[in-house]
């Protein structure tokens, strides 16, 4: 190998060292100088967080090879402010209440102050183009474009700079405030260190060996080449936990590493803990994995069917779990109706794309106390599992969350935490994990995708009498919180209405397909999205406006819910009118009377995007001519 | 018109906290030196804002500023349990809990300066960093107080516990009680559709939502933000695809998100109707906020285009072919009826 | 990942040539590079190996730049990004910035170069189309020891197949040229899953020049992408437009007749309405850039199809 030598002026610092040619600039500036501000998000240029300035122009770095910094001046975020200070947009970022998991915002900083500097008066629609580059998983943009647009106003006079303050609270009335969010400075300045950014004396990097095939037995697995490899530290696999293995939310059925047979593609097999990834990687491609395969089944309806695949011997008819709510009679409900509306109804698995991926580090303390540091949703539940996974007193296990890039439901499973714990005790030094994108996307959680049959059943004066509905999930490979997400599911499917006769079953299903998980709105988002869009059907076939429908239906105060609850209060009423008045809605049924409406096109929507916004005066410019 | 406006709405309800188990919190408060303040509980921020929420309770019942209040690292060998980033409970679970511990530890220096001052502990007021008696001139630091009080032997901390009183289901029919706060919402999308290529794009949302009670409205308008556009991803354009139990959506490239030039200008309305059990009236956001957002959107494509799409993502492949099926069966009918 | 032995920047051509004879079958030339570590992972070839990386990106050759009210020169290195910082291109060339403003986003532009995009061939590529229709060709050079030996070629025969082009061994693309065509309106349509930083499922860019009433098509150029394995020219298209004038009813006739080019692997149904559409849409836009009149181009043309 032929190692490069660089020298670059690097944050107004000369640089000359030497660089590795396959390097990539974003690698040189994290690992070789400690510029952990720049992520990496995705190693593949799609989500922006590792934009850096070099000679002036905003860059993925993760794109470049380290050579094209040659000479180059590159500014990165750790640039824009001292440590402890905040520049102008910094500080806008700070006050909008635009930064959230903080992980995609030093990118977004970089991206915004690159849109300022090309255009100081850039309009919003402006600012949006140029930060299309980056992407934000948490806020949903809009405080991060009124955040630029506030330190545009601020740089160019038109706003004060006393608009960055705290807010007044009288005799210390705090709650019902937008006091700035206090972990706001770190994350926006880029110093905020997140477990793959972490580092500890003495520490190997971890690579996972996982799964080709969707369903197989494991017939051996033989690493003897990979443990004599030079620099191979440690080599594991399930045979190697010396506890109860089996982790989960609802049900303890995942084993830290395939056990006996693989469920799915990217389930991990093996591990290995190295001095450098490099390495690490090469001891993977080293271990022989012996398998034989098994019919996979791949489809919920298919996996429920006598003589499918069964992927765990506990649960021969492949149901995780099945939730009923029954209420009343719905044959008789759907009797006595005047119209009664059938539809089916499907949802796609989906990817929490979170902007951090997977990371953690693991060590054995001085006192013998089993650590890992990693941005876990549920710290409580790892180590309960973990202590028994292990064979360790609770006592003995310690747990502590790293600063979490997103979550979502994505990091509540402990997916990769055994293996790094595992991996510190048999090497007796601290190891680190970091997915790849590519990994976090292929191993982990989904939301469930649900298939449902929906049919209600109404009276001529928009009464709904009666309402049964069917979901079947695919469950995934492993339990996971598959049981919740039905359990949760059931219960909210039929919605904030009172209704006299209701059936609902929820069921979750074992496939080979990627585990499913918990994902923000848990279920809830399945079945609501099926019942409110079936009222739409229903309120056109009566002739009723949709929020009119709901009125008629909609739980009060003191309502009795489907599982037979009595409530308190219920603002149901208040929320109906408060978006029906704020929105300037124009009732109506809804009989696709876009084309005819008179409420749409207000200043509180943005226009239409067609790309070019900064061809603006141009265009302008065209149309006079 | 080769573009086509059209709005739809949908309303939605949840439940806050763990479900249909009871679920529990625990918190350690100190009003510290120099009118700072430590709070320490098993809290999991995890972008949502839930560290600004406890600062700003941690300060309202402890009479400092929430700029001066330190929370502690979420280690289990640190912190007391307060259990996980989910289920919408954090700001319930852990925000009351705190509240709970931080009036503990007033508790205990409104004492102390109440027998100083020798006056009622209920005439003693607290807030953004001072102490004070009412009706006399009795007034000082925080800071001061805390001196007087470690002088006397006391330091001022308070602790506390909060759960829930939910049960599990019935395995028959699902009855019980599963949780003992729940929010209601309503959304209202509206939405331009490209009769050429099929694309929608979501041009507003209105989106009203009962919180119980705003702590930090900005945070709450960020989770309403956030949760609409993960929907919107959901809707319209996110897809992970397996192939035979292989992934053919590996990356970014392919598994497409949402950026800045899909989003709405979303207009979020904050309705407070106080939860009665717990101490500061609070609810949740996190996960509600997301849940009318797809069928207001598949409402609003309806309205425009007359075409309901039943199975999501609605991309502008199957929406223009929807399109054009409706079209067909429109001419086949005309057709039929000639 | 992307593992290399040698990271090499050539400062001249020659020197090009050198490296690639003395690496011969264990190099790769790359340009602006933002397709190569993202292809080096897994879900697409995964852990890679190529021990010599050649980039050509400083070479002066490659660099240049020159505009006349004729011709555009630009060098295989131009970046992306130049079509929307550089006026007179923009003037020259007035599709490209339309096209490149869709290009990925700001970062990649300024990384990204037209001979990559070009010589990578992606079946998406939007860059290509819109060169094509400014008549573009391709200059290419190659040095097997006896001195430099030059070739051109039309941009539309050069690229054969998706990720496939005309490039020998140890062969650069050097320069690109094409027509400029100021005073031409232009319309660049594309539709992909998202708004921005998307693959195109369909891309078509319309020129058309007016007489001076505004009334004929004088010269129009039709090249679409995304709907087969390469992009197209629509000769038949733009020789039954030329000349005439612009009624709706030749609008229609036009828009029909590129549907049945549709060879795509997957999404035909979808991508032959599409097609129809970007055409009525790409057309009316770009006559209206050209200058038509409103009583030659009627506003609801507009409406119903823009």
């Amino acid at each position: 190998m032929l190692d490069l030598h660089l020298e670059a002026t690097i944050n107004g610092r000369k640089v000359s060292r030497p660089a590795k040619p396959d390097q990539r600039l974003l690698d040189f500036l994290r690992d070789d100088l400690n510029l952990t501000g720049n992520k990496e998000g995705c190693g593949a240029g799609e989500c922006g967080t590792c934009s850096v300035f070099v000679d002036g122009v905003l860059m993925k770095s993760c794109l470049l090879p380290v050579a094209k910094a040659q000479g180059a001046k590159i500014e990165t975020i750790e640039s824009l402010a001292r440590t402890g200070e905040l520049n102008v947009l910094q500080r806008a970022f700070h006050q909008a209440g635009a930064s959230q998991c903080g992980y995609c915002i030093p990118g977004m900083v970089m991206a915004a102050t690159a849109a300022l500097r090309a255009n100081p008066f850039a309009d919003r629609e402006e600012i949006k183009e140029r930060l299309g580059g980056n992407i934000c998983r948490c806020t949903g943009y809009q405080k991060i474009v009124d955040a630029v647009e506030m330190a545009r106003d601020v740089q160019n006079g038109r706003l004060p700079a006393s608009v960055f303050a705290e807010v007044d609270a009288e005799a210390g009335d705090y709650i019902g405030k937008t006091v700035r969010r206090i972990d706001a400075p770190s994350k926006v300045s880029g110093r905020l260190k997140y477990a793959g950014d972490m580092t500890m004396p003495d520490m190997l990097h971890v690579q996972v060996l996982r799964s080709p095939h969707a369903h197989a037995r494991i017939v051996s697995i033989d690493a003897s080449a990979a443990e004599a490899m030079e620099g191979v530290e440690g080599v594991i696999t399930s045979a190697d936990v010396p506890g109860e293995d089996g982790f989960g939310v609802f049900v303890n059925d995942q084993p830290i590493m395939a056990r006996g047979k693989v469920r799915y593609v990217g389930e991990a097999v093996a591990a290995v803990a190295a001095e450098d990834l490099i390495t690490a990687k090469r001891a993977l491609a080293a271990i022989k994995v012996e398998y034989e395969q098994f019919a996979p089944v791949f489809d919920q309806q298919e996996a429920m069917r006598a003589g499918a695949p069964v992927v765990h011997d506990y649960a021969p008819d492949n149901v995780t779990k099945h939730i009923p709510i029954r209420v009343g009679d719905v044959d008789k409900g759907f009797a006595e109706s005047d119209l009664v509306v059938e539809e089916t109804y499907s949802t796609q698995a989906i990817e929490h794309a979170y902007l951090e991926p997977e990371a953690g580090l693991a060590y054995v303390d001085p006192d013998g106390v089993v650590t890992v540091l990693s941005p876990s949703q549920n710290i409580t539940h790892h180590r309960h599992m973990l202590a028994r996974i292990i064979a360790k007193p609770v006592s003995k296990v310690r747990f502590i969350m790293s600063p979490v890039g997103g979550g979502f439901g994505g990091k509540e499973d402990m997916i990769y935490q055994g293996m790094l714990a595992l991996l510190a005790m048999k090497t007796g030094r601290p190891v680190r994990l970091v997915f790849t994108r590519e990994e976090s996307i292929a191993a982990t959680a989904k939301r469930h995708p649900s298939r449902t049959t929906l049919r209600m059943g109404l009276m001529r004066d928009g009464r709904i009498n009666a309402l049964h509905m069917t979901m079947i999930c695919d469950g995934g490979a492993y339990g996971l919180s598959t049981e919740g997400v039905m359990r949760k599911a059931a219960i909210l499917a039929a919605g904030p209405y009172l209704i006299a006769n209701v059936r609902v079953d929820t069921y979750g299903v074992y496939t080979n397909n990627t585990p499913s998980g918990a994902f923000r709105s848990f279920g809830a988002l399945q079945t609501e999205f099926a019942t409110e869009s079936h009222l739409d059907i229903c309120a056109e076939r009566l002739g009723l406006d949709p929020f009119e429908i709901r009125r008629i239906n909609a739980m009060r105060d003191g309502a009795v819910t489907h599982t037979g609850q009595t409530l308190g209060s219920v603002s149901l009423l208040r929320c109906l009118e408060a978006a029906e008045k704020a929105s300037g809605w124009e009732a109506g049924a809804p009989t696709a009377r876009g084309a005819t409406r008179r409420d749409l096109n207000r200043a509180d929507t943005r226009p239409p995007v067609s790309l070019g916004a900064r061809f603006g005066a141009v265009e302008k410019q065209e149309a006079a001519e | 018109m080769a573009r086509k406006r059209g709005r739809g709405m949908a309303a939605c309800w949840y439940g806050i906290a763990r479900t249909a188990t009871v679920d529990r919190a625990a918190a350690w408060a100190e009003i510290d030196d120099g009118g700072s303040a430590k709070v320490v509980t098993g809290v999991t921020e995890i972008g949502e804002g839930i560290l600004t929420v406890l600062a700003q309770i941690a300060a309202h019942e402890m009479g400092v500023k929430p700029e001066h209040v330190t929370i502690g690292d979420n280690d289990t060998a640190r912190s007391p349990e307060a259990a996980h980033a989910g289920a919408s409970r954090q700001t319930y679970m852990i925000g009351n809990v705190v509240a709970l511990a931080s009036r503990e530890a007033r508790g205990r220096l409104a004492q102390v300066m109440a027998d100083v001052w020798d006056v009622d502990v209920e005439t003693i007021g607290t807030g953004n960093g001072e102490i004070w008696a009412k009706d006399s001139n009795h007034r000082i630091s925080i800071g001061e107080a805390v001196s007087i009080a470690k002088n006397r032997g006391v330091v001022p901390v308070g602790s506390a516990s909060f759960g829930t009183d939910a049960t599990g289901l019935d395995p028959v029919d699902g009855s019980g009680r599963p949780w003992q706060a729940y929010v209601f919402g309503t959304q209202v999308a509206e939405v331009e559709v490209d009769t050429v290529t099929g694309e929608v794009q979501v041009l507003g949302i209105w989106a009203a939502h009962d919180v119980g009670r705003a702590v930090n409205p900005q945070g709450v308008e960020g989770q309403i933000e956030g949760g609409i556009v993960q929907a919107l991803g959901q809707a319209l354009m996110e897809d992970y695809q397996l192939k035979d139990g292989h992934t053919t959506t590996s990356g970014f490239a392919k598994y497409i998100l949402p950026t800045s030039l899909d989003v709405p200008r979303i207009n979020s309305i904050i309705i407070e109707d106080p939860d009665p059990l717990g101490p500061l009236g609070v609810k949740g956001i996190g996960e509600p906020a997301m849940v009318p957002t797809i069928p207001a959107i598949m409402n609003a494509i309806y309205d425009a285009v007359g075409v309901r799409i039943t199975s999501l993502p609605a991309t502008p492949e199957k929406v223009l072919m929807a399109i054009r099926d409706k079209e067909r069966r429109e001419a086949d009918m005309v057709q039929a009826a000639e | 990942m992307l593992t290399c032995d040698e990271y090499l920047t050539p400062q001249t051509l020659a020197e090009a040539f050198a490296s690639l004879a003395a690496h011969r079958g264990r190099c790769r030339v790359v340009a602006g590079c933002t397709d190569t570590y993202p292809w080096a992972r897994e879900g697409r070839a995964g852990d890679v190996e190529i021990p010599v990386l050649i980039d050509v990106s400083k070479i002066p050759e490659l660099n240049a730049l020159t505009i006349d009210d004729k011709r555009v020169r630009l060098g295989a290195a131009t970046a992306i990004q130049r079509f929307l910082d550089d006026p007179s291109l923009g003037r020259a060339l007035p599709e490209m910035p339309r096209c490149a403003v869709w290009f990925a986003d700001d970062q990649i532009r300024a990384q990204a170069t037209v001979g990559g995009n070009i010589v990578n061939a992606s079946p998406a590529a939007d860059v290509t189309p819109c060169l094509i229709a400014h008549e573009a060709e391709v200059e290419l050079a190659k040095d097997e020891g006896g001195g430099i030996i030059r070739r051109r070629m039309k941009l539309a025969d050069f690229v054969s197949g998706p990720g496939k082009t005309q490039l020998a061994e140890r062969e650069l693309l050097v320069t690109v040229e094409c027509d400029a065509l100021p005073g031409y309106g232009g319309s660049f349509e594309k539709v992909g899953h998202r708004r921005s930083l998307v693959i195109s499922l369909v891309c078509l860019a319309t020129l058309i020049k007016l007489d001076a009433q505004g009334r004929h098509i004088e010269d129009v150029r039709l090249s679409i992408g995304g709907i087969g394995p390469r992009p197209l020219r629509l000769t038949q298209v733009e020789d039954f437009l030329r000349g005439g004038t612009m009624t709706l009813d030749r609008l229609e006739r036009a828009a029909a007749m590129p549907v049945d080019l549709v060879a795509s692997r997957t999404r035909q149904e979808y991508r032959r309405e599409v097609v129809r559409g970007f055409m009525l849409r790409g057309l009316i836009t770009a006559a209206r850039r050209a200058g038509a009149p409103a009583d030659v181009l009627a506003p609801e043309w507009e409406a119903a199809y823009a």
